[in-house]
């Protein structure tokens, strides 16, 4: 369990107020690393564990906005709290807008970032949990062979078996016993189930 | 061309000085004879070796004596009418000759003492014209370079007036940006650590360890606060006033020229009733500046809603009962009640939606720390008037 223990990431140049949330997190048992500056938050190795980062707009040399960009153009999709002590209407949208969980301004009420960080945290864990379903769908569907991938696809987009052997040439009876290596292979309970798997893993869909 | 015409003047000149000498020895002859035996012959040739050296020059006047000397023999000494001499003439002819030399010779000194009067007088003329005028020039110079430099000091009047009123926005907004930012920080810090302290008080058993910490921290961040307070009172204290005499109808004056624009714009009437011969005040120019720009500033503010009667504005000049200088502000705007008169002078307070409410208490900052007081009333008709007394600069000082 140590992987999936949530971890904060506080970047604030102001060593005060860094210390003051770490201070506030410990308290209620949340695990945090601070830094004083975004560089310095990249220079740390990617976590495994669900996390948000609660960021300072207000950082020397980049500012918090322009890490939020670079953040999410390097695709590095963690859930992002602002902290700041002087925000405007314009700046709120721009990082709502890029994605963020909340925008607090400095000071701010305890409760506020904490019911942030748990909504952020259950995001991440959310992402993390579909990524690693998608991951694990993935590597099933490599397992299948190439006949069983293209019944896979046909019966997904809602052929019926004879339609599928006059596709592929086949006999009905051989679609029938590739269908159910797939349903088995995959792990599908359902038809339906099926389907939202091919989904997840972006099969096309439409008829050819 | 010049040379020629130059002989030609001195051709001329040289004809004219032996020719006066032959025509006025000629001339005494000639009146020597006809009023002859009457008169002794000689004197009447003084005259003309006189005259032909006086005007001809040294030259002429030898001539007139030899010409003289001549005729002299020819028609009075015997034998007459020929040029010989008898033995017994001879004195008579050297009595002519000497004093005639001598006569001669003093006209031509004395000419000569006269000319260099002249010139010397002619020269002293002309230096006396080329020292009028250097003095004329310098003297424009002189001018031309006072008005220069107070075209420069009005500029730099202007620029820094501008330029008072222009920080005078400016500082307020950054000012308080700044501050904001430097207070909040700490107190930020405060507020969260405050709020964990009471987390880890509030778990069974408390952690009063850390809940120690965090009011460690606390009292740490509340120093901080207090010491960026300090440093803003420091920075406040060392912006020195530079306290001169100044006159307050040129500092009025000034002002007046900078919303002259505004008044305009506004539709404003302003009648300005400053007193001449006011002592001087002793205070710095830019800040009365600013304190008189706001109130003027305050006036067509109070006045833009008015529109069913004039918008006029006085302002006035005058001494106080007690001796002091005391300048009126009077507009014909919205007024004031008496709510308003309560805490006009307090900081953040406004009546103007875009206002910041610290204009007056500025400007009563100002006057108080150059030992006047700021004061508004409301008046009987409508309006309001601000007024402030200002100590002369012998009391000031």
């Amino acid at each position: 369990m140590s992987g999936t223990e949530p971890i904060v990431f506080v970047v604030d140049d102001d060593a005060a107020v860094r210390d003051a949330i770490k201070d506030l997190l410990e308290s209620v048992g949340i695990g945090v690393e601070t830094f004083s500056s975004g560089r310095e938050f990249l220079a740390r190795k990617p976590t495994e564990a669900p996390s948000c980062l609660v960021l300072d707009v207000r950082l020397p040399g980049t500012s918090g906005l322009d890490f939020q960009r670079e953040l999410v153009a390097a695709n590095t999709e963690i859930p992002i709290i602002f902290i700041t002590g002087h925000g405007d209407i314009p700046m709120t949208v721009q990082a709502m807008k890029a994605g963020a969980i909340d925008f607090l301004t400095k000071p701010f009420r305890d409760q506020d970032l904490l019911d942030a960080i748990h909504k952020a945290i259950a995001r991440d864990r959310d992402r993390r949990q579909q990524r690693a379903e998608v991951a694990e769908l993935r590597q099933r569907y490599e397992e299948l062979t190439l006949r069983e991938r293209e019944v896979m696809k046909l019966v997904t987009q809602g052929l019926l078996n004879k339609q599928i052997a006059a596709e592929l040439g086949a006999s009905e009876t051989t679609v029938k016993i590739h269908r159910g290596q797939v349903m088995r292979k995959m792990g599908a309970e359902s038809l339906p189930d099926l389907v939202r798997m091919a989904e997840k893993l972006c099969i096309p869909a439409q008829k050819y | 061309m010049e040379s020629s015409e130059s002989l030609k003047t001195r051709i001329r000149s040289v004809v004219f000085n032996y020719g006066l000498a032959i025509l006025s020895v000629t001339s005494a002859l000639l009146i020597t004879q006809s009023l002859k035996p009457t008169v002794f012959p000689t004197p009447l040739f003084f005259g003309a070796i006189v005259i032909s050296t006086w005007f001809g020059g040294t030259w002429p006047g030898v001539i007139a004596v030899v010409f003289a000397t001549l005729l002299l023999d020819f028609y009075f000494v015997s034998p007459v009418r020929a040029f010989g001499v008898h033995t017994s003439d001879v004195p008579y002819l050297a009595q002519f000759i000497l004093p005639a030399l001598l006569s001669g010779w003093f006209t031509r000194k004395r000419k000569e003492a006269e000319t260099a009067l002249k010139e010397a007088r002619d020269q002293l003329d002309l230096k006396v014209q080329e020292r009028t005028a250097q003095l004329r020039r310098t003297n424009e110079q002189l001018q031309s370079e006072i008005a220069e430099r107070k075209r420069a000091e009005e500029t730099v009047h202007k620029t820094q007036a501008d330029l008072a009123h222009l920080t005078r926005v400016m500082t307020m907004s950054e000012l308080a940006t700044s501050i904001a930012h430097e207070v909040n920080q700490p107190l930020a810090a405060v507020v969260t650590n405050g709020a964990a302290c009471m987390r880890w008080l509030a778990v069974e058993p408390p952690n009063l360890e850390r809940a120690r910490d965090s009011v460690t921290r606390i009292i740490n961040e509340g120093n901080r606060a207090s010491e960026v307070i300090k440093r803003i009172r420091a920075l406040s204290k060392k912006t020195s006033l530079q306290k001169s005499a100044l006159g307050i109808k040129e500092v009025i004056q000034d002002v007046l020229g900078l919303v002259g624009p505004e008044l305009v714009k506004n539709r404003v009437l302003l009648t300005c009733d400053l007193k001449p011969d006011l002592p001087p005040v002793f205070g710095d120019r830019v800040q009365l500046q600013q304190v008189i720009l706001n109130l003027i500033m305050n006036c067509i503010e109070a006045m833009q809603e008015v529109s069913q009667r004039p918008r006029e504005l006085l302002i006035k000049s005058e001494t106080s009962d007690r001796g002091q200088v005391l300048v009126s502000v009077r507009d014909s705007g919205m007024g004031l009640d008496a709510q308003q008169l309560d805490h006009i002078f307090e900081a953040f307070f406004t009546t103007k939606p875009e206002g910041v409410g610290m204009g007056l208490s500025i400007s009563r900052t100002i006057i108080e720390a150059h030992g006047g007081r700021l004061w508004a009333t409301t008046n009987n008709g409508p309006g309001a008037t601000f007024q402030f007394t200002l100590p002369t600069a012998e009391r000031g000082s």
